[in-house]
């Protein structure tokens, strides 16, 4: 926009500025927008919020700029992925069998939601300059890989079960296992102290080889 | 104070003791700050793994300034760790002052540990003699972590987890037997693993403070280390790392040979059994019940060693095991007539 002034005698003046050189932001501040979001439709809303979360999950698929995930977290594609995970790994709930197989929905839940929060807690005590909810927005979206290879494992247990089946799912699993635990290592292994960076990625390594093991050993 | 004029600097001054005023411990230089290298054993080696040593004059200051605190602070647990952070001085409490228990900053000092140092206790707890003999004092007494203890659990706890698992599937891959995985085993091996860590170390010390020799002679060299007993930090940080060995033994006692899984029970109790009497020497020494004490380490670590593996990973012919209980469950009819016991609930 350009400069205008009109000198007139008269009570004030009146005009506009433009920095030259300014970078254009959409955001003045971290998820706070300076444009007014009152008036437009939800549709718009919901839809900027889909496609911020879907950008997130195409940028663990493809890590290579990490900004996104760390700038504007959100718990979103933790959540969903989460719950998708719970829903396929429960126990079979039939009420005739003795023993409970796998996990229960909670037990799957907590495992993921304390298991992030304590290896966040790890990593900031051990003197890391990342914040909490920032580091399990990481964590939560690097699970993308093996709820991926939950869903390929679910499809090769439709068919009966053989040792060429059984190793087709633990090389898919311990794919996803890899893939996770590389896109966090990209997001996350920057912000750690350099003598320190292997005690802080080990915590990561276990979370998803819990995960990975839990989905492995469905069926 | 007055500007010096130059008769001034050239005049010797006297200073008084300050150990007269301050009855704290004497000056030291505080060299297990994990900017500083010296491990037990290995020397000067591993300097280059420490904070970036390349200015000396920064690296005296760094130096003086942690005694300073630990003189004026006070407590050295409060005052030296968190300066000594990795995140260098810029943004750290001031020196000496008190940490709430709230703040995060007041749990770090006990995380305060670099990669190599955690591997060199690791090793340290599974080679005897390994140590060196004021080990407990001087290198875990002065920097005890917690770091150590509580992954090393969480891992002893799912290893244990997953390959009883394991242990109990290979059982069965001959039978035409639908394998079910045991998420029970999880919240055995954590209940089980975090008793021991946590409660023996409370039990241990409440032992060693009230069970001290009464020393009958004032010199004071004698009476500094005679009543010396281990903080409960200090003995939490050795048992957590004790307990390292039996990671990779959960890993070995997946293969069903009885006369291996003992051996590799005793081997492992023995070992760690040995490394913890040896590194608890000093304190053992000035306790009234030393003997005692010892059996008592001793049978617990044999006891904890055993015990996982007839539970975890013993063959079904046992019927205390969980392998045997998760026979229990739904089972193809060709298997009937060899298992009598089959719970048919379907």
């Amino acid at each position: 926009m350009d400069a205008r002034l009109d000198m007139f005698d008269g009570d004030m003046l009146e005009g506009d500025m433009s920095i030259p050189g300014a970078p254009k932001r959409t955001t003045t501040q971290n998820g706070v927008p300076d444009y007014n979001t009152l008036d437009e439709p939800i549709k718009e809303t919901v839809l900027r919020d889909m496609r911020a979360v879907g950008v997130k999950f195409y940028h663990v698929l493809y890590p290579k700029e990490k900004s996104s995930l760390l700038r504007d977290w959100d718990l979103w594609g933790p959540l969903v992925l989460c719950t998708f995970m719970a829903t396929i790994l429960q126990g079979s709930s039939s009420a005739d069998s003795m023993a409970d197989n796998g996990p229960e929905f909670a037990q799957v839940f907590v495992i993921v939601w304390i298991g992030a929060a304590i290896v966040t807690l790890n990593s900031k005590l051990l003197g890391g300059n990342i914040s909490f909810f920032q580091s399990v927005c990481v964590l939560g979206y690097c699970l993308t890989p093996v709820a991926l290879a939950l869903i390929v494992c679910r499809v090769i247990l439709l068919a009966t079960q053989t040792r060429l089946l059984f190793f087709l799912r633990f090389v898919t699993t311990t794919m996803g296992f890899a893939w996770a635990t590389y896109a966090s290592f990209i997001f996350l292994g920057q912000s750690q102290p350099p003598h320190r960076k292997p005690l802080a990625v080990y915590p990561i390594f276990l979370f998803f080889f819990i995960i990975s093991w839990l989905v492995l050993s469905h069926n | 104070m007055e500007t010096p004029i130059p008769d001034d600097l050239l005049q010797f001054r006297d200073y008084s003791n300050t150990s007269a005023t301050n009855s704290s411990a004497p000056a030291q230089i505080n060299v297990n700050s994990p900017t500083h290298s010296t491990g037990s054993a290995t020397g000067g080696s591993a300097s280059s793994n420490g904070r970036q040593r390349g200015d000396p004059l920064s690296d005296l200051i760094y130096d003086m300034s942690n005694s300073v605190q630990t003189l004026t602070g006070g407590g050295s647990a409060n005052a030296a760790a968190p300066g000594g952070g990795a995140d260098g001085t810029a943004g750290s409490p001031g020196a000496g002052t008190r940490l709430s228990f709230l703040t995060i900053e007041y749990y770090q000092q006990f995380f305060n540990v670099d990669t190599y140092m955690v591997l060199e206790r690791i090793a340290n707890s599974m080679i005897p003699k390994r140590a060196a003999g004021n080990y407990l004092r001087m290198n875990i007494g002065e920097n005890p972590d917690l770091y150590g203890p509580f992954w090393i659990t969480v891992t002893l706890i799912f290893s244990i987890a997953i390959t009883g698992n394991i242990a109990s599937y290979l059982h069965h891959a001959t039978d035409a037997y639908q394998w079910h995985y045991n998420f029970h085993l999880v919240s055995y091996a954590a209940t089980c693993i975090f008793l021991y860590a946590n409660v023996l170390p409370i039990i241990l010390w409440a032992l060693f403070k009230y069970s001290l020799k009464p020393i009958n002679d004032t010199d004071t060299i004698e009476a500094d280390s005679a009543n010396y007993t281990p903080t409960l930090l200090s003995l939490m940080c050795v048992y957590g790392y004790s307990l390292a060995i039996y990671i990779p033994v959960s890993i070995l006692w997946v293969i069903n040979i009885s006369l291996l899984q003992w051996l590799l029970v005793i081997t492992a109790a023995m070992l760690s059994g040995t490394v913890l009497i040896a590194v608890l020497t000093p304190a053992l020494r000035n306790s009234q019940f030393s003997l005692f004490l010892i059996i008592g380490i001793l049978g617990a670590h044999v006891i904890l060693a055993a015990g996982f593996m007839l539970y975890f990973f013993h063959s079904p012919q046992d019927p205390l095991s969980p392998a045997y209980a998760a026979l229990q469950a739904p089972t193809p009819d060709s298997i009937d007539g060899v298992l009598p016991s089959v719970n048919r609930t379907r």
